[in-house]
């Protein structure tokens, strides 16, 4: 009762989430306040294209809004920081494998969940959702915090940023205060420890396998 | 009354423990993957919590699940086709509102307070204005946000560790500490002294709170089951985040609410 299950719960569900913007075109991508509403904003397109509507069109928002949040997400320093120690002792094939597995996983269970939750929200997802706040930042890094609204309760959302050769990437998303990274990182620690690196490609794997027929399924 | 005092006793024991009982300090933090200049703020680093009695944890936190799987979203799911959202969030609403002696106990206790002024308007407006803490206008109208404080948070202020990890048949996730704020805050629960005069009836409204709440947000759990690879481990670690989070106040030290309150609702 005092652990809003609701809370963590929609929080890393909202791994690419979907806002009604205040301003559409932002004019200085430089700001990582910026970026993040970018991202954002170009999600929204894709969920409002309505050539790209219904069930049947599934995979190829999938397909569109995977490539917009590749440009906007570091999966390889988002690996980096989940794998942790482990990181240094994987050799260049290993972290790549790591970084594409990681990244599947990621998209198949967040994607989706967006998906959903527009349609349930409103059809053409303009709800007012989230509030864009403020930014820090700090030499190459920066935070850009954010709110999130549904049913009246508040989340408060900060996306984490790193500058690389003039690029703000995110690389974590903290919601009311839980880094889905850190909690990546606890989960995958436990697993390594038993089941060695190799296990946890086997868990990833299956993971997302299991995803598909779901998806299939759903169709 | 016995069972009262039996808890205040125990509940003193712990607190003198926790002062040993800090968690180890950040193993990993050398570690260069690990390390995160913006962190300072945000993100709790540093070592997982203590779970000494993890497969107890582990054994409760499976009857949870299928607790919730069995009974509480059937349930949810039921009422939630019969009873109209915005009710259900009015009820989500009053027993919130039930809850304010905690959060101005706990505000003043750590001595913050504007907000514990804020949580006293809170608690006049909305258990009038707002009916009996049915609606929510000291934040619609008068721009007062929530300050949620409890005495879990106030011990962590005041320096204790979090101990270990205990989840909870029925309550869930909690920590040593957590669980200690939480018997000596319910002391100024209303629904703990219905339970004391009553037992049926309070474990009735204990109840109906939570079926009200889950009802706002069925879906979520299954969707954080989903995400995870370890259940139990996420929600144990997402819970020390959360938690540690509140006690630093992360969110609510940067200017994250202080804009809400300031520069909107202006009349």
């Amino acid at each position: 009762m005092r652990f809003p299950r609701n809370i963590l719960v929609i929080g890393l569900s909202l791994f690419f989430m979907v806002t009604a913007p205040g301003g559409r075109v932002v004019a200085a991508p430089a700001e990582p306040l910026a970026v993040v509403r970018q991202a954002v904003d170009s999600i929204l397109v894709i969920m409002q294209d309505k050539k790209l509507s219904g069930a049947a069109k599934k995979e190829e928002r999938r397909k569109r809004i995977s490539v917009v949040v590749g440009g906007y997400f570091d999966f390889e320093e988002m690996s980096m920081r989940t794998l942790a120690r482990h990181w240094k002792d994987r050799t260049p094939e290993e972290r790549k494998q790591f970084v594409g597995l990681f990244r599947q996983l990621l998209e198949r269970t967040y994607i989706d969940k967006v998906d959903n939750y527009c349609r349930e929200l409103d059809a053409s997802c303009t709800g007012k959702v989230v509030v864009f706040k403020r930014q820090e930042q700090q030499g190459n890094k920066a935070v850009v915090y954010t709110v999130f609204v549904r049913n009246n309760v508040e989340t408060p959302v900060e996306y984490k940023l790193k500058n690389e050769a003039g690029k703000w990437q995110v690389y974590d998303v903290v919601i009311e205060g839980v880094s889905l990274v850190r909690n990546y990182r606890t989960q995958f620690e436990s697993i390594i420890t038993r089941e060695q690196f190799s296990g946890l490609i086997v868990k990833m794997e299956e993971k997302i396998k299991k995803g598909e027929p779901m998806e299939n399924a759903r169709k | 009354m016995n069972c009262r005092k039996g808890i205040v006793v125990v509940a003193g024991l712990f607190v003198a423990l926790l002062g040993g009982m800090r968690t180890a300090p950040v193993q990993a933090a050398a570690d260069p993957y690990y390390v995160d200049d913006m962190a300072s703020a945000n993100e709790v680093n540093g070592a997982a919590i203590a779970d000494p009695l993890e497969p107890v944890n582990r054994f409760f936190f499976e009857f949870n699940d299928r607790l919730y799987f069995w009974v509480l979203k059937p349930v949810s799911t039921g009422y939630s086709n019969v009873v109209a959202e915005d009710v259900r969030m009015s009820i989500r609403d009053f027993f919130h509102n039930l809850l304010a002696p905690v959060r101005i106990v706990n505000n003043l206790l750590q001595g913050k307070m504007k907000n514990t002024a804020t949580e006293v308007g809170r608690f006049v407006i909305n258990s009038t204005l707002g009916v009996a803490g049915f609606g929510d206008p000291a934040k619609n109208e008068f721009g007062l946000e929530r300050k949620e404080e409890d005495l879990g948070q106030t011990l962590g202020v005041y320096g204790a560790g979090e101990g270990f990890y205990i989840c909870w048949p029925l309550l869930g996730p909690s920590s040593l500490r957590d669980t200690v704020g939480l018997a000596g805050d319910s002391f100024l629960n209303p629904l703990a002294y219905v339970m004391a005069s009553d037992f049926g009836a309070g474990a009735g409204a204990y109840g109906g709170r939570e079926v009200n709440n889950t009802s706002l947000t069925l879906g979520d759990y299954e969707d954080f089951k989903e995400a995870a690879f370890d259940p139990y481990l996420a929600v144990r670690d997402a819970y020390q985040q959360y938690r540690r989070n509140k006690v630093i106040d992360a969110s609510q030290n940067g200017s994250l609410y202080k804009e809400q309150t300031s520069g909107e609702k202006q009349p």
